[in-house]
């Protein structure tokens, strides 16, 4: 292990231009061998674009790549993989009926004269693999009946079987418990001595110290900066991601009456979160920050009865239930908008009409007799309050745009008339224009007493519409603060610790 | 042209099934005449009646295999339950028992119906594996009941059911278009139709939107089974006996009439409307054909070339929108 050849990856004024935007503005770094370089910005930085450029998914609009100092072009996935750039994404790609070690390889297993797979080679290739990594595991397990954190060092493992010179990681501890990330933190050490490039991209402060040599900021797409982890404190790199223009806007004054519309307690799901408790009151925009992996979307969908929970009860309108059913919940006036709005938010195939009046069939009893007529008065009458662009309401919610999409989702339950609407991620991947439009929707509904719940991963819009912003952290409750008499680098700094 | 187009575009089938009236009407003179065309609708009327059912199963995003056993099964059950009930002493007079008959065995079509959605709703168990297991087991359970020879306990006239005419109608037909009206009616106007368009298109979208998806896949399943299970009375009616192998593979021309109605196995889309025209579509080609002399082996080539050819301009139609 000594002696190991240290590589190097270097990126000179590394362009990606969309159609109308910049996703990356000439980004020049240089990661040396031997060092875990932390990658850190918020959502839209641009750290996603690098990772996509440098591991071959997309191509550069100008700039060049280079990997020890020979200037490389790819234009697939498996051609920067052949010259020594590999990438572990978040999510886990492992087949999970295959074995461990045909995951491994899977696509160039060894094979015998005969073209036939040589499965006793694969294996004893496979073992020798983890056994170099520390990894004692079964290869001929099929890789389904391994834990998450197994088969996230599974995954490393594959990418290492293809010798890389540089290696990502798009936040790989975002499904880990903390003992495990540990082992992963350890494997990642052991292979940074191996002269490996090791980019490390993050969304908490706390791994940085525990595993990164240097931190690299990114911020509207274009390069911060690169400082020591030593010197990475929470002050320094909130100024960094986030810039000087931070929290122009205010937040709307808190509802003026107090009274409580939904009381949540000791609601728990041992492996995403645990004994929840707050209280919303009437009109309350409530926002959930936290990191990703912190619990908060299944805390929304265990709230709305759309996920099963083991314990907690919530109160709405004098009725104390335990949530098990969205249809339940629909009836106490709690309404969802899903974080996958494209999939769990609407149904594509159908019409703008049917989609908007969609969480109002059920019971069916509740009108016996719908018409398309009927159905179009209310579609119409949601499209022109709330600004909807259709051609017609007729015609598949997909021709929609992302933004139009989301307002048809909150058109559905305002339909039925909710006390308490749950938000998840509610601005994500929608334009500026859209996102005006949803928060003004937000602030509507509150001046008329309906509650909101927001989780959105952009802390400045939570800092910018909601009255009050509970903290998750691992799960648990971590803290509250109320964006009135506190900063955006107040937020961060809870949020990231 | 460009103005006609969409109304074409949505209507290719009814088009070529008045084109195929038209061309039979012309090279054989028996086929437009009213008795003929009532016999064409007497003969659908029973496979077509679950039709209606398997059209709602499939926008749900379902199957239904077991259809064909449940028309064997339902008519041997009734011909078994009428000759028990209604033998001297049992004390049953013979009208009751026959009605008897058919209720528990409408009953019977529904709790099978209701057990593939059960297993699909608590176990997870696809439709297709459950209603496959239903087709095995309903035939053998048919099988049992008659010890493999046809029952014949029926009294004279329960053969209006299936052979009976009210108003110059054949009653049977008379049920199909009524059964066809109530399922129009239920998938375009009732707010149950929309839930069942909203699971098939996305279930997890529909389970959010506070749709009990589970009720629907269970009532759609139950609904076609007992269609099946009223179909088998029919049968049962026209031949006079329950017999164990009767209606065979009748789930494949079910499911073939639907899909040729438009209906997409994927789920989410579909008319009633379309499954009718599907139906009298088949009905059509297999009685033109009878009127034309063509060799009865023939018909079953021409007919499968017909149904790939009429998906066909489905997926077109739809590609081209």
């Amino acid at each position: 292990m000594m002696n190991a050849p240290l590589h190097a990856l270097e990126t000179v004024a590394l362009r990606k231009e969309y159609p109308g935007t910049v996703a990356l503005r000439d980004v020049s770094l240089r990661c040396e061998g031997g060092e875990i370089r932390a990658l850190l910005g918020k959502n839209g930085a641009g750290k996603s674009t690098l990772v996509r450029l440098l591991g071959g998914a997309v191509e550069p609009t100008s700039g060049a790549i280079l990997v020890d100092g020979n200037r490389v072009r790819f234009r697939s996935p498996a051609e920067a993989i052949r010259k020594g750039i590999v990438t572990v994404h978040q999510e886990l790609s492992l087949i999970p009926g295959l074995t461990v070690a045909e995951n491994i390889f899977l696509g160039r297993l060894p094979r015998r004269r005969a073209g036939l797979i040589d499965w006793r080679a694969a294996c004893s290739m496979a073992e020798a693999l983890l056994e170099e990594l520390g990894l004692a595991l079964d290869v001929r397990a099929p890789a389904g009946r391994l834990g998450v954190a197994q088969q996230q060092m599974i995954e490393i493992a594959k990418a290492m079987s293809h010798a890389p010179s540089v290696l990502m990681l798009d936040e790989p501890t975002s499904a880990l418990a903390h003992r495990e990330a540990d082992r992963l933190f350890t494997l990642l050490k052991r292979l940074a001595a191996k002269g490996v490039v090791l980019l490390y991209i993050t969304h908490r402060l706390e791994e940085i110290h525990r595993i990164a040599d240097a931190v690299t900021v990114l911020r509207n797409g274009a390069l911060v900066g690169t400082i020591p982890a030593g010197e990475a404190n929470p002050a320094a790199i909130v100024g960094m991601m986030f810039g000087e223009a931070v929290g122009k806007e205010r937040p709307p004054a808190p509802p003026p009456s107090g009274t409580p519309v939904m009381e949540v307690r000791g609601f728990t799901r041992k492996k995403s979160y645990s004994d929840i408790s707050f209280t919303l009151h009437r009109g309350e925009v409530l926002g959930i920050a936290g990191v990703l992996g912190a619990g908060r979307t299944e805390l929304l969908r265990g709230l709305f009865g759309a996920d099963p929970h083991e314990a907690g009860l919530v109160t709405i309108g004098g009725k104390t239930v335990f949530p098990s059913s969205p249809s339940q919940m629909k009836k106490l006036g709690v309404a969802l908008a899903p974080e996958d709005r494209k999939a769990e938010g609407l149904i594509q195939i159908l019409s703008t009409r049917v989609n908007i009046n969609l969480a109002d069939f059920w019971p069916p009893s509740l009108h016996w007799i719908t018409t398309a007529r009927r159905e179009r008065e209310v579609a119409t009458r949601y499209v022109r309050g709330m600004d909807i662009a259709v051609q017609s309401v007729d015609s598949p919610v997909s021709d929609l745009s992302g933004g139009n999409q989301q307002k048809v989702v909150i058109a559905k339950w305002l339909n039925t008339g909710p006390c308490v609407l749950l938000l998840d991620e509610p601005t994500r991947g929608i334009d500026i224009q859209a996102k005006r439009q949803v928060f003004d929707i937000v602030r509507e509904l509150s001046s008329r007493g309906i509650s909101s719940i927001v989780v959105s991963s952009e802390l400045e819009e939570l800092m910018e519409i909601c009255h009050r912003i509970l903290i998750l952290k691992k799960g648990k409750l971590a803290g509250e603060l109320l964006p009135h008499d506190a900063t955006l680098e107040n937020l961060v700094g809870i949020c990231m610790e | 042209m460009t103005r006609l187009r969409p109304l074409l575009g949505s209507a290719v089938l009814e088009i070529v099934l008045v084109a195929l009236c038209l061309f039979l009407a012309a090279v054989a003179p028996n086929f437009l005449t009213a008795e003929n065309l009532l016999n064409v609708l007497r003969n659908v009327s029973m496979q077509g009646l679950i039709a209606l059912g398997m059209t709602l199963v499939i926008i749900a995003g379902e199957i239904d295999l077991s259809v064909g056993s449940m028309v064997a099964f339902s008519g041997c059950l009734t011909a078994w339950l009428t000759g028990a009930l209604g033998t001297p002493g049992a004390g049953l007079p013979v009208p009751l028992a026959v009605g008897a008959a058919i209720l528990l065995s409408l009953a019977a079509g529904c709790l099978s119906g209701s057990l593939a959605g059960l297993l699909r709703n608590r176990f997870g168990v696809p439709s297709f594996i459950s209603t496959l297991a239903l087709l095995t087991a309903l035939s053998g359970a048919a099988e049992l009941i008659t010890n493999g020879f046809p029952l014949t306990p029926f009294p004279g006239w329960y053969n209006f059911i299936g052979g009976g005419y009210l108003l110059g109608i054949p009653f049977p037909a008379l049920l199909f278009v009524i059964a066809f009206a109530g399922t129009h009616m239920l998938m375009n106007y009732t707010a149950f139709g929309r839930a069942v368009y909203a699971v098939g298109g996305n279930a997890e979208a529909a389970r959010l939107s506070a749709i009990n998806i589970r009720t629907v896949r269970t009532a759609v399943l139950a609904l076609t089974a007992t269609l099946a299970a009223a179909s088998g009375v029919m049968q049962s009616s026209e031949i006079m006996s329950g017999t164990a192998t009767t209606a065979k593979g009748w789930e494949l021309d079910v499911i073939a009439a639907v899909i040729i109605g438009g209906t997409s196995l994927a789920g989410g889309v579909g008319r009633v409307w379309g499954t009718m025209v599907g139906v009298v579509f088949l009905g059509v080609i297999m009685n033109g054909m009878t009127l034309l002399n063509v060799n009865e082996y023939w018909q079953h080539v021409v007919r499968g070339g017909l149904i790939l050819l009429a998906v066909l301009i489905n997926r077109m139609e739809r590609r081209g929108r």
